[in-house]
């Protein structure tokens, strides 16, 4: 009796991979293409162990979903996700005892679909469980920790990506801080924008009418096109107004444009939010004597707050995508370092760039969805 | 207390309130009534200058509403709406203290008032204080609008058709207990409804409002028996229009003081329909009455309620 | 409040540009040989006692280059030939003389810009035509002449290359038209973007069938992958030798400039630029190390 439709889809896919696949790449270089290797070779103590957690994997799809099972199937997804990286350093390490220094094993086609899979399971069991936001939190940092213990004790050190990690060192912190940057600097002028800006389009019908329409234009603009027209007006101002201290090229043009991306998610969720506050609520507020500054602040704002929240969210994932392609135009952040590696044709290179950016979304995901949390209990 | 003085507001070419002048006495209830349209929404709202006349003057206790900043104003009166408003992320007793806080009370001052509010109303303080709108009945929500209503110890308490969303149990258990609050506290209240029944069970003095124009203002029984016009007699509808004036009479008004009769007392303050009703329950043409105070005042005969 | 998110706007605004005022500001273009180019600038400099800001890898060439004019960064080492795109000269026939076109490049940037073009290194990274080993060696190719007379004698070539090189007049069309062979459609594969490393890698693993990869002249996964330069011998590309290029201004402030890049520049040949290129795009080393190693091999560090 099959129990979890979509467990045992995502079993089914990984034994596939497993078995159809190559779990890993061996290249004699950085340049050309690998050879692949099977689980089935790789499958050596210790490390091998580590993919025992499979079998429940296995199992769980026809045991009634219990909240032990459920919990015995998140727990073991992590446990093989962590395993299958754990196993993919270990044999790295063995290939590179004998090779070339310039040779490079990376993960196959095979690990990233049994990756993927485990972890879509532990997401599965996540909601089925109903976990509450703090604990769902708990479950990724449960998995991000088993996979940052392996790297920080240097068992993956003979992995491609990491040997790519090794070169980049002393610039990776600094990209990071620096993608940081500016999707925290963009979002000042955002929300100086965006907020009146959704107030006004909420309160009139004529503000809507205009801001909205533009706003879904400028969106549709391909994000380097939008770089490159404002490039010409910028430096234009910087050489007019050196004393700005901007450019037509780095951070400036980064924030101005991550602003107006960011602007429609912003406007859109605060007119949203505003709209969904019962209009019997405005009146009675009115009637009793509130000043309108008094209806917006202490009934509207509060009501309104989670939808914004969620605006705020979405801004926010955006924008640290949006990010890496502001390295086009000199802006530096994680994007440098991944079209360092899509020039110099090194995947791994481009890998040791847009991980990190993935982890940054789903870590700004995962604390505004808290902060959603806390608001609405706080609230209610 | 309240006067309005050939009050005008107009939307576009129709006029929703037409010239209309009238007196609410202090410690009155005053019931606007009509069918919709007739502009007494529109009419209760220029009180607290929701709406803005576009002629003639409204003057609370001698002084013109004009002159005085909104806010104030609408502080200074309590207002209730039918679909009761109640700010869904705050509790009770925060709602309820919605204007004491704007007026700057203090703490404890406001603690009291809420219990006490909360006892007027009939809900436990100790299980509604903390409670969320959402956790409360219709009936339960519109206690506390009420209660919010009358927080600050307004003078005026402004009422568009507070009852009329709830289930007609509801709706008559609130009834009484408005009337009572208004027996008690003596607060002038202006009360829209389209419901001539409730009008002519709470009003002291009913207002007639047809398509902008005051038609009649007058106690409820010259209401009933001296009608300015049809649409008036309409209003109050010519079904069971006798078991109407009973509804506004009391027993006290056609006891008579002397003889004796057998039977569980009818209190004095009763309405005569009532006292029809428990005629006939208890298959006998005459009972006795007492006063409030307990003692007998006399007989009630059947024959007295069907007398012109 | 207002004045406060002010400041901080303008703060980190400015941050990008407010550092060090004295300091000489090196830039370079996003590949790896300019990464290395510039980072030994970078080296040179400092230790010649010259302070210096890390901007390399900045960005692509535009980006690159509108920087320098605009001020922001002060010195990166650009190509002779790209002076035919900045001033819109390019059918000029100098380009295609290494000093003539370095002497054009360098009065014309002097004139117009105040950038001055210091010696170039004598590598020519310009587009070339690599043949895989086992190909070129049987049929005896070792020029762009041998190339010609092989496809139009019916070789089976067919070749890698960006959609740019296939188009640009003065790519493919100029080889075909000095050396007289043309390549069918079907004797073309164009793959996305300019990217050697592609090419090089389609041509040495014979990916749909090719055996022949546009490269630049200083790649250097070249030999690495086994293949073989066809050499320009009739000169029908552009020159491009790597130089430094720096503001007058900053020139004029740090004169040790000059002295500490030329004889670097001026000992890195093509040959040598391919093998430590190779040691960075093949074996991955780090760029910084790559240099340093060859910086002080050659005694220009201590």
């Amino acid at each position: 009796m099959i129990r979890n439709r979509v467990l045992l889809v995502l079993a089914a896919t990984a034994v596939a991979a497993a078995l159809a696949l190559p779990f890993l790449s061996f290249a004699p270089n950085r340049l050309l293409s690998g050879r692949g290797i099977a689980l089935s070779a790789v499958l050596d103590l210790p490390w091998g162990v580590a993919l025992l957690p499979g079998v429940v994997l296995l199992a769980a799809p026809f045991l009634r979903p219990s909240k032990t099972v459920l919990a015995a199937t998140v727990t073991a997804a992590i446990l093989f996700a962590a395993g299958l990286v754990g196993l993919a350093g270990q044999h790295a390490a063995q290939l590179a005892a004998t090779a070339a220094p310039a040779a490079r094993t990376s993960f196959g086609a095979g690990f990233w679909i049994m990756e993927t899979a485990a972890l879509l399971a532990a997401l599965d069991g996540v909601r089925r469980l109903g976990l509450s936001p703090p604990l769902r939190i708990a479950v990724g940092a449960a998995a991000l920790a088993l996979v940052a213990v392996q790297v920080a004790a240097g068992h993956l050190d003979q992995l491609s990506i990491l040997k790519e990690y090794a070169n980049q060192r002393d610039v990776f912190v600094a990209a990071v801080v620096r993608h940081g940057v500016i999707v925290a600097a963009s979002l000042v002028p955002t929300l100086l924008v965006g907020v009146p800006l959704g107030v006004l389009a909420q309160r009139s019908r004529a503000v809507g009418g205009i801001v909205f329409p533009v706003l879904n234009v400028v969106q549709t603009i391909p994000s380097i096109a939008l770089f490159g027209l404002l490039l010409a007006p910028l430096s234009a101002l910087a050489g007019a107004l050196p004393q700005l201290g901007i450019s037509g090229v780095g951070l400036a043009p980064a924030v101005i444009a991550l602003t107006l991306y960011s602007l429609l998610p912003i406007v859109r969720n605060i007119a949203a939010g505003l709209d969904g506050v019962p209009d019997s609520v405005r009146q009675a507020a009115r009637g009793m004597g509130m000043t309108p500054r008094q209806i917006f602040l202490r009934a509207e704002v509060p009501l309104a707050l989670p939808v914004f929240l969620s605006g705020l969210r979405i801004t926010l994932v955006q924008a640290v995508g949006l990010a890496a392609v502001a390295a086009l135009i000199g802006a530096g952040g994680l994007g440098a370092i991944m079209f360092q590696g899509l020039f110099a044709n090194a995947l791994d290179l481009v890998l040791l760039g847009a991980v990190p950016v993935i982890l940054f979304a789903v870590v700004v995901d995962a604390a505004l969805k808290l902060l959603v949390a806390l608001v609405a209990r706080g609230a209610a | 207390m309240i006067a309005f003085e050939r009050v005008t507001k107009r939307f576009g070419p129709w006029a929703a309130v037409d010239a209309v002048s009238f007196t609410v006495e202090e410690g009155e209830l005053c019931a606007l009534i009509g069918p919709s349209g007739s502009g007494k929404s529109t009419a209760l709202k220029m009180i607290n200058r929701l709406i803005v006349p576009d002629a003639g003057t409204i003057r609370v206790a001698g002084e013109d509403i004009a002159r005085l900043r909104p806010e104030d104003l609408r502080r200074r009166m309590g207002y209730v709406i039918q679909s009761v408003g109640l700010f869904p992320h705050w509790t009770v007793e925060r709602n309820i203290a919605t204007v004491p806080d704007l007026l700057g009370w203090p703490q404890a001052r406001v603690r009291d008032r809420v219990t006490e509010l909360l006892e007027l109303l009939k809900l436990d303080p100790r299980r509604f204080r903390g409670a969320f709108p959402h956790q409360l009945s219709g009936g339960q929500q519109q206690r506390v609008g009420v209660a919010r209503a009358l927080a600050a110890e307004p003078r005026i308490l402004l009422m568009d058709e507070p009852f009329s969303a709830l289930d007609p149990i509801t709706r008559e258990a609130l009834q009484a207990e408005l009337a009572t609050i208004h027996r008690e506290t003596r607060t002038t209240i202006v009360f829209v409804t389209h419901d001539m029944d409730e009008a002519l069970k709470l009003a002291n003095r009913i207002a007639v409002l047809d398509q902008g124009r005051l038609v009649q203002c007058a106690p409820p029984l010259e209401i009933l028996t001296r009608p300015a016009d049809d649409f008036v007699r309409d209003l109050v509808g010519r079904e069971e229009w006798g078991l109407k004036v009973l509804a506004v009479e009391t027993v006290g008004q056609r006891v008579r003081p002397d003889g004796e009769a057998a039977g569980v007392p009818l209190p004095s303050a009763m309405p005569l329909r009532r006292a029809l009703s428990e005629m006939v329950a208890r298959g006998t043409d005459r009972l006795p009455v007492v006063d409030d105070q307990g003692r007998p005042a006399g007989v009630l005969h059947l024959a007295d309620l069907v007398r012109p | 409040m207002r004045t406060v998110i002010a400041l901080t706007l303008g703060l980190i605004l400015a941050s990008g540009n407010v550092q060090a005022a004295d300091a000489v500001r090196v830039g370079s273009k996003l590949d790896a040989e300019s990464g290395l180019l510039g980072t030994m600038i970078l080296q040179m400099l400092e230790a010649n006692g010259i302070k210096t800001e890390n901007k390399v890898q900045l960005g692509p060439t535009k980006i690159v280059r509108s920087a320098l004019l605009a001020g922001e960064i002060d010195i990166y080492p650009e190509y002779t030939g790209n002076g035919a795109f900045f001033f819109n000269v390019e059918s000029d026939p100098v380009w295609k003389n290494a000093g003539a076109g370095y002497e054009k490049v360098r009065q014309l940037d002097q004139e117009k810009n105040n950038v001055v073009w210091l010696k170039p290194a004598p590598a020519n990274n310009t587009w070339a035509l690599a043949v895989r080993k086992d190909v070129a060696a049987p049929n005896n190719l070792a020029t762009m002449e041998d190339f010609a007379k092989w496809v139009a004698g019916g070789g089976k070539a067919k070749v890698a290359a960006s959609a740019e090189f296939v188009e640009s007049p003065a790519a493919l069309p100029s080889f075909q038209g000095t050396y007289g062979f043309t390549l069918r459609p079907d004797q073309i594969l164009v793959l996305a973007g300019g990217d050697t490393a592609a090419t090089i890698r389609a041509a040495a693993e014979g990916t749909s069938g090719v055996n022949t990869a546009m490269v630049y002249g200083t790649d250097g996964a070249i030999a690495a992958l086994g293949l073989v330069v066809m050499a320009d011998t009739k000169g029908a590309q552009m020159v491009y030798e790597p130089a430094p290029i720096v503001r007058a201004a900053v020139l004029e402030k740090n004169p040790g400039i000059k002295g500490a890049l030329e004889p670097v520049f001026a000992s890195l040949d093509s040959e040598t630029l391919r093998s430590l290129n190779a040691r960075i795009s093949v074996e991955g080393q780090d760029v910084k190390q790559v240099a340093t190693a060859y910086l002080k091999s050659k005694g220009f560090l201590k």
